[in-house]
């Protein structure tokens, strides 16, 4: 009977593949879209003419609009307008990295804003210059603040990337949709693959949280 | 020395600062009085740029404030002290005394350190240096704050109501550190609303009205019936300072 095949060993090479397609344009679009957030958040915080406002624009509408919609807008939107061939995997990564920024930028942005200005200023009383200020002070203290804010967007964006599947990304969740076609055991796949994205997400907690520990000493010590 | 020249300071359509006139010489201990909203903070700052001046020049040893190239040396000369210490808070106590002087004047990490625990046991901190802000009490702070401006080695110290954040008895013991400072020969401009304090560590007062220098006058003359406190207006604030 149709779809009734039973597992084999290949699909095991299928999930392993799929993960790995999923992992690797998580953390591409993940550190190329954190990047940009963090740019976008710092034109923001210096308050760059023009580039800042028109930045933020361009975030609002990814923060405010599907991610399956701006999948498609680049996917099918970016080979009409510029005449380039684009690939699934390719507009994945692009979809998720503006998206990514997007909100990455707002992280920076409260994280940064969170820090007490007054210690700025007492920074540049002593002559201390704004690149000096930024690395030695901001830094420090708006990643101790931002890392759990980030940790919580990336277990996000992670489960997202399971939307590329419909552009035709053979990514973990298409390869559960293949098995699952071919061996219509519903409650086998879809468990296992759920399981997948579920234990990746726990090691990402587990890193955040490593992560927030050293950067946030001074705070654990004070006690605050 | 400081040559402050027709300066005034407006915050939109405040005017704060209305026309100072004030040279303040190498060595002199200057404190600065006046009610709330007399500008004296804002002059303090003017002097160090924390504030952009609206008019006028200030001018530290030949270099203008008010030119962006010479600021930077004008802030290497003046250290300022905060009314509410604005320490780093995730900078150990060393690292924050330290982190100027090896940033902005190039000292060797260990000069600075050896620096920074001569200064910090001047102050009787000496088992401090590996503690954050947080874990320190109010005067503590300050007193670390006023080992950051030492560090840096400045001719001017500016004081910004440095006890006001503090209760009696920690204003205490940063009052006395201040006097033992005063001593030594660094220029300190202290802005301050301890009036016995200004008394007994100034050589100079100058009492700010409204923006503008009401009183400057010595010491000993400012607190005499026929000098200072024959203004009524200065009679009225020490006596509201000392009712305290």
């Amino acid at each position: 009977m149709y779809g009734e095949q039973g597992f084999t060993a290949y699909d095991f090479v299928l999930w392993a593949e799929g993960l790995g397609v999923s992992v690797g344009i998580f953390l591409a679009s993940s550190v190329f879209g954190l990047a940009i957030g963090i740019l976008i958040g710092l034109t923001r915080y210096y308050k760059v003419p023009v580039l800042g406002k028109l930045l933020m624009m361009i975030s609002e509408f990814l923060k405010n609009s599907p991610v399956l919609v701006q999948l498609f807008l680049v996917y099918f939107g970016i080979p009409a307008l510029l005449e380039i061939d684009i690939t699934p995997i390719q507009a994945a990564i692009i979809t998720l990295t503006g998206n990514t920024a997007a909100f990455g930028a707002v992280i920076v942005i409260s994280s940064v804003e969170a820090i007490d200005t007054k210690q700025l200023e007492a920074a540049r009383s002593f002559a201390m210059d704004e690149w000096l200020i930024l690395k030695k002070i901001i830094y420090p203290q708006s990643v101790a603040i931002a890392i759990p804010l980030v940790v919580g967007l990336a277990i996000n964006q992670l489960q997202v990337t399971s939307l590329i599947s419909v552009i035709g990304v053979v990514d973990l969740t298409r390869v559960g949709d293949i098995v699952n076609q071919r061996t219509f055991e519903p409650f086998i796949v879809w468990p296992i693959i759920g399981g997948t994205y579920f234990i990746l997400a726990k090691l990402l907690g587990l890193l955040g949280a490593r992560l927030e520990k050293k950067f946030s000493a001074y705070r654990y010590q004070a006690g605050i | 020395m400081i040559e402050i020249d027709k300066l005034c300071k407006n915050f939109g359509d405040l005017e704060v600062l209305k026309g100072i006139d004030l040279t303040i010489r190498p060595g002199e201990v200057m404190s600065i009085l006046g009610g709330s909203g007399s500008g004296k903070s804002t002059l303090l700052r003017c002097i160090n740029g924390l504030e952009e001046i609206t008019s006028g020049k200030i001018i530290v040893d030949g270099l203008d404030v008010s030119r962006k190239s010479e600021l930077r040396e004008v802030r290497k000369k003046c250290s300022m002290v905060f009314q509410q210490f604005d320490l780093y808070p995730h900078l150990t106590v060393s690292e924050n005394i330290t982190l100027a002087p090896i940033s902005v004047l190039d000292l060797e990490k260990s000069e600075a350190e050896k620096k920074a625990e001569e200064l910090l046991e001047s102050v009787g901190l000496t088992d401090r240096s590996h503690y954050y802000p947080a874990q320190l009490s109010g005067g503590q702070k300050q007193r670390v704050g006023i080992c950051r401006a030492l560090a840096m080695s400045p001719d001017y110290l500016l004081l910004d109501e440095v006890t006001s954040s503090l209760d009696p008895e920690m204003t205490a013991e940063v009052l006395d550190i201040l006097k033992k400072l005063a001593g030594q020969g660094i220029t300190m401009i202290s802005v301050t609303h301890e009036i016995e304090f200004a008394r007994e560590i100034s050589d100079r007062i100058v009492f700010l009205d409204d923006g503008k220098i009401l009183n400057d006058l010595p010491t000993s003359e400012f607190f005499d019936e026929n000098g200072g406190l024959s203004d009524p207006r200065i009679a009225k604030f020490l006596s509201k300072m000392s009712g305290r």
